[in-house]
């Protein structure tokens, strides 16, 4: 009788703790001690996918170019041995650019995904806060040697930060609505007023050193230099996980504000945190491949088609905007050979279709 | 429900100024809600009701005196601890596309949910329980997209009821909702009350403020003209004052609550 009892009590007790829960349906419960995480299958799907798509590209751009490279070569100078052109060719001139386009692909499309869920505008990217074209401004004024002394990527940061300097400033200077006028395009006089100070500066130039500035008017890997990748590998080490963070309120920024609000997401200070973390991940890309920023449309628009909308899918956007990046270089080089495409071209090539194609679809797949 | 085990919450607003920009809205008004009741706030288009539920949800900050919830002013409580003890159901509610009823109910969790505790038995069974209340189980795996007005409508009350709060604002839950589906809304928010919930609507209709609600607040330029049971409060001088409109006054046979009828518009220069 007393142990019925005792068992009857352990079962009720049992229900009410954390173990037995039913995950909802399409996502793996893990539990560690306390903690509990709810891991959709199908992002993790998503993300395996483009992680699968992700490597075979690199392994195809690596292996093509002028020197090409069988695939038992490129495996045996990745552990280290085989010639020593070969291992010259891989590890000196086509991993760095590899590495280049993983994290500026990332970073772009991260940036765009965080700034798509901030504007619910799935056509918004952190170019509409005209620091692209800030970029090239201060960049190409570097090349053709507007004495200022900085490098080119150096410059390039300068002039983002510059560009979301003025934008923020004025912004502040309304209400509330400070975000709104950000997003609906403060951003967009800065950036024709920046574009044109560029025209300017490569039409007062010899044509040979307006061409030298060339590159960083359309976006390549070509021009990269090694420290602003290694700055943009750290902003990217401390921002996606920071991105990541955000994930949960980002879902419900989704939602009307009011109902975001409801449901104790602080707007304000969200707002104000996507904000800088979309812009200074898309400076520091900009700083090592110029204004590439057609990936902050491509990436996160293949994440979302892919992915469920329970959750805004960053982790697949950066995966997504890598694979476009190594894709769209790889096309670049090797479509024109011994002509290089810059990537910027490439994907506006690409992009530019790809938009109409979006605007032009039916209304009811959009995103907001 | 698990709403018995709910504590009672007093929300107040006292001597509340809510502005639009430099223009005033509320001026200095004070108001308590009626625990464990329904209250239904009305009035004529802009005469505050909305931006009240919004002072009352801190979704507009005032311009001077205080919403307090059990006495505590709402400014100084974190947000998402707001969330657990008030949920909010705005009159413009929009959700990503795609979302099922349940996915949108599991949003309503997130108030008591961290990065660390993503999922659990309180979880279930609140989302459950709400997807109950709101007779939606067996459209709970459908996507939003596909309900009608009045199941969609449901389905987000049924999302505020996850949050599980004591207390639960509604602005204008039924404006856009033909009569079926607004007694569909009603009988919910009915049912809420009975189990223990503290709701404040803001309703265009008078007649069924009248019908459904415990306490009516009657407002007109910001300011409350009347308030009380129904019954008692609802006259023919107040409609007047209220809309400029001059009715008789009958009171439902079956009900007994008061039914507007010979509605004539007083002065329509006004």
């Amino acid at each position: 009788m007393e142990t019925q009892r005792l068992r009857g009590q352990s079962a009720a007790a049992g229900q009410d703790s954390q173990g037995d829960s039913q995950p909802p349906s399409g996502y793996w419960h893990l539990t560690a001690g306390r903690a509990s995480l709810l891991l959709e299958r199908r992002a993790l799907a998503v993300n395996l996918l483009l992680l699968a798509l992700l490597l075979a590209a690199s392994a195809a751009y690596l292996m093509a170019g002028s020197i090409p490279v069988s695939a038992s070569e490129l495996i045996r100078a990745l552990a280290g041995d085989g010639e020593v052109v070969t291992a010259f060719v891989i590890h000196d001139l086509r991993l760095p650019r590899l590495a280049a386009a993983w994290l500026t692909g990332a970073a772009f499309a991260v940036a765009g995904c965080l700034m798509q869920t901030l504007a619910r505008n799935r056509l918004a990217t952190p170019g509409i806060i005209g620091i692209d074209n800030g970029a090239t401004a201060f960049a190409v004024a570097s090349v053709v040697g507007l004495g200022v002394s900085l490098a080119p990527p150096a410059m390039a940061l300068t002039g983002a930060a510059t560009a979301a300097a003025i934008t923020f400033g004025l912004a502040s200077g309304g209400d509330t609505r400070g975000y709104r006028f950000i997003v609906a395009g403060i951003g967009i006089g800065i950036g024709a007023v920046f574009g044109a100070i560029t025209q300017l500066l490569l039409a007062r130039v010899p044509i040979d050193t307006a061409n030298a500035a060339y590159p960083w008017t359309v976006g390549t890997l070509n021009a990269r230099s090694g420290s602003a990748v290694g700055v943009l590998a750290l902003g990217l080490a401390v921002g996606l996980p920071l991105a990541l963070a955000l994930g949960r309120s980002l879902s419900l920024m989704r939602f009307s504000d009011a109902v975001a609000a409801g449901l104790g997401v602080r707007l304000r200070r969200r707002r104000a945190q996507v904000l800088v973390l979309s812009v200074l991940l898309t400076a520091l890309a900009v700083a090592v491949a110029g204004p590439v920023g057609m990936v902050g449309l491509i990436g996160p628009e293949i994440a979302r088609s892919l992915s469920s909308s329970r959750g805004v899918p960053l982790a697949a956007s950066a995966l997504a905007g890598a694979l476009v990046m190594v894709l769209a270089d790889l096309a670049g080089r090797v479509l024109l050979a011994p002509i290089e495409l810059p990537v910027g071209i490439v994907t506006a090539i690409v992009g530019g279709p790809w938009l109409l194609w979006i605007l032009l679809r039916p209304a009811s797949r959009r995103l907001s | 429900m698990n709403a018995r085990t709910l504590p009672l919450q007093r929300l107040e607003a006292e001597a509340l100024r809510l502005a639009h920009g430099r223009t005033p809205v509320i001026d200095g008004l004070d108001l308590a809600l009626p625990p464990g009741r329904v209250t239904a706030i009305v009035g004529p288009n802009g005469c505050g009701k909305s931006t009240l539920l919004a002072g009352l949800a801190r979704l507009h900050a005032p311009d001077g005196g205080a919403v307090l919830l059990d006495g505590g002013d709402i400014r100084k409580l974190p947000a998402r601890e707001l969330a657990r003890r008030m949920a909010l159901l705005p009159q413009e509610a929009s959700a990503p596309e795609g979302l099922t009823v349940r996915d949108l109910i599991r949003f309503g969790r997130q108030p008591h949910q961290g990065w660390l505790s993503q999922w659990s038995a309180d979880d279930q069974r609140a989302v459950e329980e709400a997807l109950a209340a709101a007779g939606l189980q067996a459209l709970a795996e459908r996507p939003l997209e596909a309900l009608s007005g009045g199941q969609r409508q449901r389905a987000w009350i049924a999302m505020t009821i996850a949050q599980q709060t004591p207390l639960l604002l509604l602005d204008e839950p039924t404006s856009a909702l033909d009569l079926g589906h607004q007694l569909e809304v009603f009988e919910l928010v009915r049912r809420l009350a009975a189990a223990g919930r503290t709701l404040a609507l803001v309703l265009h209709d008078l007649a069924s403020a009248c019908r459904y609600a415990d306490h009516l607040v009657a407002m007109r330029e910001g300011r409350i003209m009347a308030q009380g049971a129904p019954a008692e409060v609802v006259t023919e001088a107040l409609v007047r004052e209220l809309y400029d409109v001059a009715c008789t006054l009958l009171h439902d046979p079956v009900t007994g609550t008061p039914i507007l009828t010979d509605l004539r518009r007083l002065s329509p220069g006004r």
